[in-house]
């Protein structure tokens, strides 16, 4: 007997979870610009918080195209739910996963895929953006372990996080050689953070500065080996970049979605918006970057899933989800009038919180540089 | 405790729209769901299992697709799924469909409780839970509100009666039909549903002959009704101007009101 597909049977499910649970809710915790940890508790209860991780640690043993699907879903309800809830299945817990050792399994990563634990991932410094070997973190080597001494910028979750990821130079002199992840829970003294930063959009982001006085932590928190941190980088840097693409595609479903009912709705010269041609090519414009964007972005996590390299196509897959999700955005305010321009609408919140997509995950002027160098080398 | 679930995929829509040449359902472009009500009876089924143990089996009659419903209440905690699908099965009125169901309990045997939506949002005829009751001589609650207590032995309930409720106590093995105020149910946990959709999931095809039943007694053959022409009934509002001062009309409208038992 043929069995249920589970990418169609797990879209469904997470639809009406976001339909039921996340959109009625989502100005709401917009405009409180609060964590929404209730929502957070309910992805968690699903399983969701572990879907990339092996049952045998906890997970729920899913791979990267199922955790694409939950996450673009997300965002469709809310970008910064869906952001966060990325933030923590990937970038924040998959060093500790892979690196950690099964006492910071259980100390942290169990917990984090229960949602009791928060994990946040700092790579940006005031300094170094896009040009991650000007890091200047320093982890020193102490008898039993490392000091870390520095700062980091822009840390989704960072103020609110248990526990953190963090990009820090061994040695200035060896540049990105000298990199390294290490482990460093909240709690650790010497750790602190500024207040939150006020953001455009993806106002439930938790967002702020993170500092480290003589942060001590043992041998064994350092994530991968010494002066890889690159390398540990770059095994997830396609699933982030077409985790990104995922967030992308969830904004313009909504922009879209919004966008269709809206212009049958509204009745301008005696005739609903959507029977004049330039708002059909708006919708037409939407719905083929939206197939362009699906096709690329889900190519790239089935490659993934079969461990075949492809940050060149996940970079393509973010940078062109994005711009077409900040086109939908562009477009679905004009749709609207000054309705688009309300705050009683929702279409402002995609118009504003879309604009995160272009920065996280490399900009794209850093992205477009590295997909040309593909090709003019 | 084992407790079957009747679960029915209807597609997700209340407004349904039908062909006005052939009078059959538009299926297109509208998704299956589980029937609203069956996810209540599974998040029972779920609930009591967490505190009594035993097994818990859902069991539906559909086309092959409807495996998706099973599928998805595997998601949310249920063991084990029974698809009855066969095209015989096909055309089935409430009374086959029924038999058909009946067949597969008695082809399980092992049972406390037998669980059941009150009504499908397509079928709509809430007789599915009190046939299949009657089909196997076992005490029927329906509409049921809230359970109160429960063990091996017996089920106190209270059935929802629009205006108050019915406090009812049953022995068990009986089936119960439940109503959408009993819970809240659960979404489906990823780690479950990734195991339904496996090839080695605990779900399970079952078909005319695994059930020993003969043609005629199943689907259009074994129906005791026959479906001349289905059609929308033309709905038509009219309203009525109360006339008189304000005292009057109010007056007037609270009588109407109290007339039809809307006050
Ligand atoms: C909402 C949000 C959440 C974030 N969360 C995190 C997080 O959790 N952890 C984390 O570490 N970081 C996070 N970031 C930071 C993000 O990764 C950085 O913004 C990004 O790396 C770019 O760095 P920058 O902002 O300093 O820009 P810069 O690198 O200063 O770039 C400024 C401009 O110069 C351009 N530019 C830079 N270099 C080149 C070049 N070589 N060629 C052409 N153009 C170039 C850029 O494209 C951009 O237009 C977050 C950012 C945002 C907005
Ligand atoms: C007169 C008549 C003629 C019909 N003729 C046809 C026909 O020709 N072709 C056709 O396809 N359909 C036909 N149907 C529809 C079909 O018989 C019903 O959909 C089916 O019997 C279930 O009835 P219901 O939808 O009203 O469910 P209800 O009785 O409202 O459902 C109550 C509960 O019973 C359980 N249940 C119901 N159906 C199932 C199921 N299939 N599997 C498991 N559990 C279930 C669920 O727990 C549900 O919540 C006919 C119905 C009627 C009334």
């Amino acid at each position: 007997m043929e069995r249920s597909d589970i990418e169609k049977l797990l879209r469904k499910v997470m639809a009406k979870f976001v339909d039921q649970e996340v959109i009625p809710v989502a100005r709401e915790h917009d405009e409180s610009g609060d964590f929404p940890y209730d929502l957070f508790k309910k992805i968690a209860d699903m399983g969701i918080l572990g879907i990339r991780y092996p049952k045998k640690v906890g997970g729920s043993g899913g791979n990267t195209t199922l955790y694409c699907i939950t996450v673009e879903e997300l965002a469709r309800g809310l970008l910064s739910l869906g952001a966060t809830t990325a933030m923590q299945c990937l970038m924040a817990t998959d060093g500790l996963y892979r690196y950690g050792t099964d006492e910071m399994h259980e100390k942290y990563l169990r917990p984090a895929m229960r949602g009791e634990k928060i994990g946040a991932f700092q790579l940006t410094e005031p300094e170094a953006g896009s040009d991650l070997s000007n890091v200047r973190t320093r982890a020193i080597k102490s008898d039993d372990g490392w000091i870390i001494n520095g700062m980091k910028t822009w840390s989704t979750s960072g103020p609110i996080g248990h526990f953190h990821t963090v990009l820090t130079q061994t040695d200035p002199d060896k540049g990105l050689r000298g990199l390294m992840f290490v482990f460093i829970p909240t709690d650790t003294p010497g750790f602190s953070h500024s207040k939150k930063f006020d953001l455009l959009g993806t106002r439930t982001t938790q967002m702020s500065e993170i500092y480290f006085n003589n942060c001590h932590v043992p041998d064994e928190y350092m994530l991968g080996q010494l002066g890889r941190g690159l390398d540990v980088l770059l095994t997830i840097l396609s699933e982030i970049r077409v985790m990104t693409a995922a967030l992308a595609l969830g904004l313009q479903r909504a922009a879209m979605d919004d966008s269709i009912k809206y212009c049958k709705e509204r009745v301008q010269f005696g005739r609903p918006i959507s029977s004049y041609q330039l708002i059909q090519a708006k919708i037409a414009n939407m719905a083929v970057n939206l197939e362009a964007g699906t096709l690329m972005s889900y190519k790239v996590t089935h490659l993934i899933d079969k461990n075949i390299p492809c940050l060149n196509e996940a970079s393509m897959a973010k940078y062109f989800t994005t711009e077409s999700a900040c086109k939908a955005a562009d477009e679905a305010t004009r749709i609207f009038g000054a309705y688009g321009y309300s705050m009683e609408y929702n279409v402002q919140r995609y118009y504003r919180d879309n604009r995160f997509l272009l920065y996280g995950g490399g900009t794209h002027e850093v992205l477009q540089t590295t997909i040309a160098r593909q090709y003019l080398r | 405790m084992n407790i079957i679930t009747l679960i029915k995929q209807v597609p997700d829509t209340t407004d349904i729209k039908t062909d006005p040449k052939t009078g059959n359902l538009i299926r297109e472009g509208i998704e299956s769901i589980i029937n609203p009500d069956d996810r209540h009876a599974i998040e029972v089924a779920v609930s009591l299992k967490e505190k009594y143990k035993g097994k818990s089996i859902v069991v539906s009659m559909g086309p092959p697709q409807a495996i998706d419903a099973i599928s998805e209440a595997i998601g949310m905690g249920i063991d084990e799924g029974i698809l009855l699908a066969d095209r015989n099965f096909g055309g089935a009125d409430t009374w086959a469909t029924s038999f058909t169901l009946g067949k597969a309990i008695e082809k399980i045997n092992a049972y406390d409780l037998i669980l059941c939506g009150r009504q499908a949002i397509d079928g709509d005829t809430a007789q599915i839970g009190p046939q299949v009751a009657e089909f196997l001589g076992l005490p029927q609650l329906t509409y049921v509100m809230d359970i109160e207590e429960v063990d091996d032995r017996r089920i106190i309930v209270k059935r929802g009666l629009g205006n108050g409720y019915e406090r009812v106590e049953s022995p068990l093995p009986a089936l119960i039909t439940v109503i959408g105020e009993l819970n809240k149910p659960r979404y489906p946990r990823v780690d479950l549903l990734i195991n339904a959709c496996k090839e080695n999931a605990r779900i399970t095809l079952w078909n005319a002959a695994d059930l020993k039943v003969s043609v005629q007694e199943i689907g259009l053959s074994g129906s005791l009704t026959r479906v001349i022409k289905t059609f929308s009934p033309k709905v038509k509002r009219e309203g009525e101007m109360l006339k008189g001062d304000k005292g009057e009309a109010v007056g007037q409208l609270i009588e109407r009101l109290a007339g039809n038992y809307l006050i």
